[in-house]
């Protein structure tokens, strides 16, 4: 990058496996070289793109993507932290956040959840998902339907402020009586290798979430649009180059290897493939041994976790 | 024989429902827990726990295959246990007090049963107390610790000090990991390893089990 400049690019691809794979390419063979303060000082420079990602049919299968950092159990664990504010719980009080990093407390922040649907400002408590949901269904058409998750008072000061900045949706006729719900995210700083896909499934999950509350209060049928999912920073940091390049002498194979080596079939998994390991992935995570781990979950929170399994368990709801 | 490597290969696949199968007919064609467990399961963690290290799989894939090895381990164990058939020995794992990330942990612990370990996994934000609890109830041969931050991985030490004074150091290997952690932290705090990968902690633990 001689200019300067940081690059823009654009993905745009049917489904979330596709656009994932096709976004690691673009930005590890057109990212700009910078160094982050995640970085090591033996790492390389991590590579760092702006780019808009747009995902066609986020429902279409397969919807799942083998490589991620965590198991299909944690992977439904936070799709329910972001949707269900499954840890909420864990944040710290709000006079330790306000201590910045010398705060010794180490529980959370933030979560997604507690920013979308209880922001908090002033002395009032607001819930803009709900917003979001009730300007929609009055007027489809509105550009106002969105959700912000950053606080100037709290974030700067931080170590660790939000990378998801906001949720924005809109209606649009579907040309037969209903409509199609199209959402957009943005975010300020993202980890491309190792957050983006779960965090997609899960804001994905909350598009979905939206649409069916949508659909209920206008008694029209909403369909699930397109997703578009916008960083300023979309990275793949120094640390993972590693992983990413593989090591020829020692016989590990590069992530473009391992992915070539496999057809897409192969290296995806359908929602029905993924659906009983979100109820329990034999191996200490899932809906189930989150109930039973998490004692100390809100009786609000946990009931809202059961209703979920409940319908995974009935095979009356699509992961 | 073919059964057992069909064991291996389905439990590779992360097919549980065929692995479940399959050991009922190995048990039935007499084949001891013994052999199910070494020359079934653990070899097709074995194959998968390689491909891992050789990056030809995905951290999902190797989790899926230890849910198939567990329901094959869950219907044996019995007979393992009436057959007096020991493991490699005892891990005790947990993520640090404070600290409430654990894929790292899980996936260390998934490949180190998959070794044929046993391993007691304490969970995450683990106080130094339960680590020694875990250590002296269970007769431990390893302590492994995780942390994700650099805020908690200085509680390592703690844990360690804990040991010391209850006289169990000498007794216990300790291993180290997570993303801050470098092989020179290890080293200051007094641990016996440091791995920087899940694989690498395996090679480890049996390293260090045999010196």
């Amino acid at each position: 990058m001689e200019s300067g400049n940081i690059p823009v690019l654009i993905v745009n691809e049917d489904t979330i496996p596709r656009a994932y794979e096709k976004a690691i390419r673009e930005v590890w063979e057109k990212g700009v070289s910078v160094r982050t303060e995640y970085d090591r000082p033996e790492d390389p420079p991590s590579k760092d793109a702006t780019v808009v990602i747009i995902v066609r049919e986020p429902f279409s299968q397969p919807r799942f993507h083998r490589s991620f950092a965590d198991g299909l159990g944690g992977l439904a664990e936070y799709v329910m932290e972001v949707v269900h504010g499954a840890h909420d719980y864990w944040v710290k009080p709000m006079e330790e956040i306000l201590k910045g990093t010398k705060s010794k407390d180490t529980r959370w922040t933030y979560t997604y959840h507690g920013r979308l649907f209880e922001y908090r400002i002033e002395d009032q408590v607001i819930n803009q998902i709900s917003l979001m949901i009730d300007r929609l269904s009055r007027a489809g058409h509105t550009r106002r339907a969105q959700a912000i998750t950053w606080n100037p008072k709290l974030d700067p000061p931080t170590d660790d402020p939000p990378c998801l900045q906001r949720v924005w949706g809109r209606l649009c006729d579907n040309g037969t009586g209903g409509y199609v719900f199209n959402m957009n995210t943005h975010w300020r700083s993202r980890d491309l290798f190792k957050a983006w896909f779960e965090n997609v499934i899960a804001l994905t999950t909350l598009m979905r979430k939206v649409a069916e509350e949508i659909s209920k209060r206008m008694q029209k049928q909403v369909q699930l649009g397109r997703y578009v999912d916008i960083s300023d920073s979309l990275h793949i940091y120094g640390s993972y180059f590693r992983e990413i390049e593989g090591d020829p002498e020692k016989g590990v194979k590069s992530f473009f290897e391992k992915l070539e080596s496999r057809s897409f079939k192969e290296r995806t998994w359908d929602s029905d493939f993924v659906k009983p390991y979100f109820i329990d992935d034999g191996v200490g995570k899932g809906l189930k041994p989150m109930l039973e781990r998490e004692k100390e979950m809100p009786e609000k929170v946990r009931k809202a976790i059961e209703k979920e399994l409940r319908l995974m368990e009935k095979d009356d709801y699509e992961v | 024989m073919e059964i057992l490597k069909d064991i291996a290969d389905e439990v590779e696949q992360g097919h549980s429902d065929t692995v479940k199968e399959l050991i009922k007919r190995a048990l039935s064609q007499e084949i001891s827990a013994e052999e199910i467990l070494y020359k079934g399961l653990v070899v097709g963690m074995d194959i998968i726990s390689e491909k891992f290290k050789n990056n030809e799989c995905f951290i999902p894939e190797v989790l899926v295959a230890a849910k198939s090895m567990n329901i094959g381990l869950e219907i044996i164990k019995p007979l393992l246990a009436e057959a007096n058939v020991k493991s490699q020995g005892k891990v005790v794992m947990g993520t640090v007090k404070g600290d409430l990330h654990d894929i790292g942990k899980n996936i260390v612990a998934m490949m180190l049963q998959g070794a044929g370990f046993e391993v007691i996994d304490c969970g995450a934000d683990v106080p130094k107390e339960k680590f020694l609890d875990a250590v002296k109830n269970e007769q431990a041969d390893v302590v492994g610790m995780s942390a994700l931050l650099t805020t908690t991985m200085l509680y390592m030490k703690e844990v360690i000090e804990v040991l010391k004074n209850e006289g169990l150091r000498q007794k216990v290997k300790v291993i180290i990991g997570g993303a801050p952690v470098t092989e020179s932290y290890a080293k200051t705090i007094g641990a016996d390893g440091y791995a920087p990968d899940a694989a690498s902690a395996v090679d480890l633990t049996k390293r260090l089990l045999n010196s």
